[in-house]
């Protein structure tokens, strides 16, 4: 990397981090639920984008990571929220690679519809089994706490939620450059070819789907400490399908995309708030005009371009 | 007791099956996955509404106008955001009709608004008594209707010229079009009668269970009935959809109540582990 791109960098995090001091509380909110919905789209990018497997059940992985955080530093006060968010996103990921083993003997549109079949059961058996998850009365989360300093504000909640994204940002980035990522893109590409040139497909699309779960039960942990009450009609379907439409316009197999889709799916949300069906009206209409126009997204188009430019000087 | 929860069960399932059919016809010939199946049945339903609360026209007439316009929206809908993919992944096609189940949802909602309206059946809304079991007649109506549905659908594709025509696309797309069967056609007569079908389920659904723009999720049935039943197998989406509706009625009979809310997820979930390829489907291999 070049010295330019690595100053460029470090200037906007430091952009980035003094940001709060000049925004109202709201704001900061938002771009922390806007860090949040990146670390979703990330993981479900690694997934679909990148891997070629349709999950419509990403909803059910953050109630996972939502709820697990929101238990265990109830019961375990002590316990860094950090150590919380990592067991969470390791806890969601499990239940990932558990998920990803029966799926491997699925193709194409059957996984859509497992994983569909997984967030809906996960919701189920939040709201039934009462006794742990406060079913329908829903849940309060305790206050995000390491050695002491409690992140009790939206302010301090910001820069605990911003770093955990960016470090995983970083992380993911790495790892769609490597060896793995390129064996996720090998297997979205053909499958078979993949195999014959010795990719192990078992083992790889488990692990998508672990690293998967695990981005998005860590974002799920986060969502928990930010909004601070659970309830399990959070988790929905449509929540699922929103996950969807963040990375289909943002752009498929890349983590810009998921980032830029992130930033469209809060700034939705932020100005047609109270206008749901125009809301979803609008994002139905992008996933569709998207899918035929411009499968690769907004990031893909922003790549063109580049080209375009590129080639012509 | 047991008897007359399974005709109940017949009866709901035999709308899965209609919606399970619906998919099972587009998959056979492009295979393509349709999401919005459910929310063609929805539409449909309303515009059946539409023309018999608000125009008063008589209900027979209604549905007589309601279906030809389903299999016209059958074939808008292929034209427009079908076809434009075609050469696409099947991957973005799903995504595509997913894309289009909401914006037919939320249109509707603009249209309709979201509340819950009374729906007329065209049965009687009366019982009849056989042994010790009361059996309404509009369940039994719905029944024999899908019955009789499946028995034109037959006679279509066994003798008629598209439908043989569509047979030779589903299998085999390009050995179809250089015998000279228009491929393009094809798909849009699908859509035209996958439409169609939607629109019967709608109609005959919103009777039980109100008209309301909700209705679509009534898909997850269908897909959960056509994967019991085998995934492109037509009489597979037939048995899968009757199966479902049993089990869907018998379950909370035995387990708590609420079980009715998750059975078709668990059923998907439960074949696609054990089974994929369903009761009677056969094992898909993929050509390199």
């Amino acid at each position: 990397m070049d010295k330019k791109k690595v100053l460029g960098a470090i200037a906007g995090l430091i952009a980035l981090y003094i940001l709060p001091m000049f925004l109202g509380n709201y704001s900061i909110f938002l771009l922390s639920m806007l860090a949040v919905y990146a670390l979703v789209s990330i993981g479900l990018n690694l997934l679909m984008g990148f891997t070629g497997q349709i999950a419509a059940g990403h909803a059910g992985f953050l109630a996972l990571g939502a709820y697990f955080t929101a238990i265990l530093s109830s019961r375990i006060e002590w316990m860094p929220c950090i150590v919380v968010l990592l067991l969470a996103g390791i806890f969601s990921g499990i239940i990932g690679f558990l998920l990803g083993i029966p799926i491997l003997r699925l193709k194409g549109f059957y996984i859509a519809m497992a994983t569909l079949a997984f967030g809906v059961v996960v919701s189920e058996i939040i709201l039934q089994w009462s006794s742990l998850t406060n079913g329908d009365n829903g849940i309060n989360v305790p206050v995000a706490t390491i050695a002491g300093f409690a992140f009790d504000s939206d302010y301090k909640l910001f820069y605990l939620i911003v770093s955990v994204t960016i470090i995983l940002t970083i992380l993911a980035t790495n790892l769609v450059n490597g060896y793995i990522g390129r064996a996720f893109i090998a297997l979205r590409e053909s499958e078979v070819a993949a195999q014959t040139i010795g990719i192990d497909l078992a083992k790889y699309k488990t692990i998508a789907f672990a690293i998967s779960a695990f981005y998005t039960g860590v974002a799920g942990g986060l969502f928990a400490y930010l909004i601070t009450y659970l309830s399990p009609d959070a988790f929905t379907i449509e929540l699922s399908v929103d996950f969807i439409a963040m990375i289909v316009i943002g752009g498929m197999g890349s983590i810009l995309g998921s980032i830029i889709g992130a930033v469209i799916l809060t700034g939705m949300q932020q100005i047609l708030a109270g206008l749901l069906d125009l809301q979803i009206l609008i994002f139905g209409i992008s996933l569709i005009v998207f899918m035929i126009f411009m499968p690769k997204g907004i990031s893909g188009m922003i790549f063109d371009l580049k080209e375009r430019f590129a080639s012509s000087k | 007791m047991l008897l007359q929860v399974i005709f109940s069960g017949l009866a709901t399932g035999s709308i899965y099956a209609l919606v399970a059919l619906g998919l099972a016809l587009i998959y056979n010939t492009t295979e393509h996955v349709n999401f919005a199946q459910g929310e063609m049945s929805m539409v449909s339903a309303f515009i059946g509404f539409t023309f018999f609360n608000f125009l008063g026209l008589s209900l027979p007439l209604a549905i007589l106008l309601t279906l030809i316009i389903s299999a016209l929206l059958g074939i808008i809908v292929e034209r427009l955001v079908i076809r434009p993919a075609i050469r696409a992944p099947h991957f973005n096609v799903f995504i595509i009709t997913l894309g289009l189940s909401i914006v037919m949802k939320s249109l509707a909602g603009f249209i309709w608004s979201h509340n819950d309206y009374p729906y007329p059946s065209i049965f009687p809304d009366e019982t009849i008594s056989v042994g010790s079991a009361t059996i309404d007649l509009i369940g039994l109506g719905n029944i024999a209707t899908t019955v009789v549905l499946m028995l034109i659908l037959y006679v279509f594709f066994k003798y008629t010229r598209y439908g043989t025509a569509m047979r030779a696309v589903s299998e085999n797309q390009n050995a179809a079009f250089l015998m000279g069967v228009n491929v393009y056609q094809s798909f849009s007569v699908t859509w035209a009668i996958s439409f169609l079908v939607a629109g019967v389920a709608g109609i005959l659904m919103a009777p039980v269970i109100f008209l309301s723009t909700h209705m679509g999720i009534v898909v997850i049935n269908g897909f959960a009935a056509a994967i019991l039943g085998g995934w492109g197998s037509i009489p597979g989406a037939i048995i899968g959809g009757l199966l479902l509706g049993v089990i869907d009625n018998v379950a909370p009979l035995y387990f708590p109540s609420q079980i009715k809310n998750i059975v078709p997820f668990m059923v998907i979930f439960v074949v696609l582990v054990i089974r994929p390829r369903g009761l009677m489907g056969v094992e898909r291999f993929t050509k390199v």
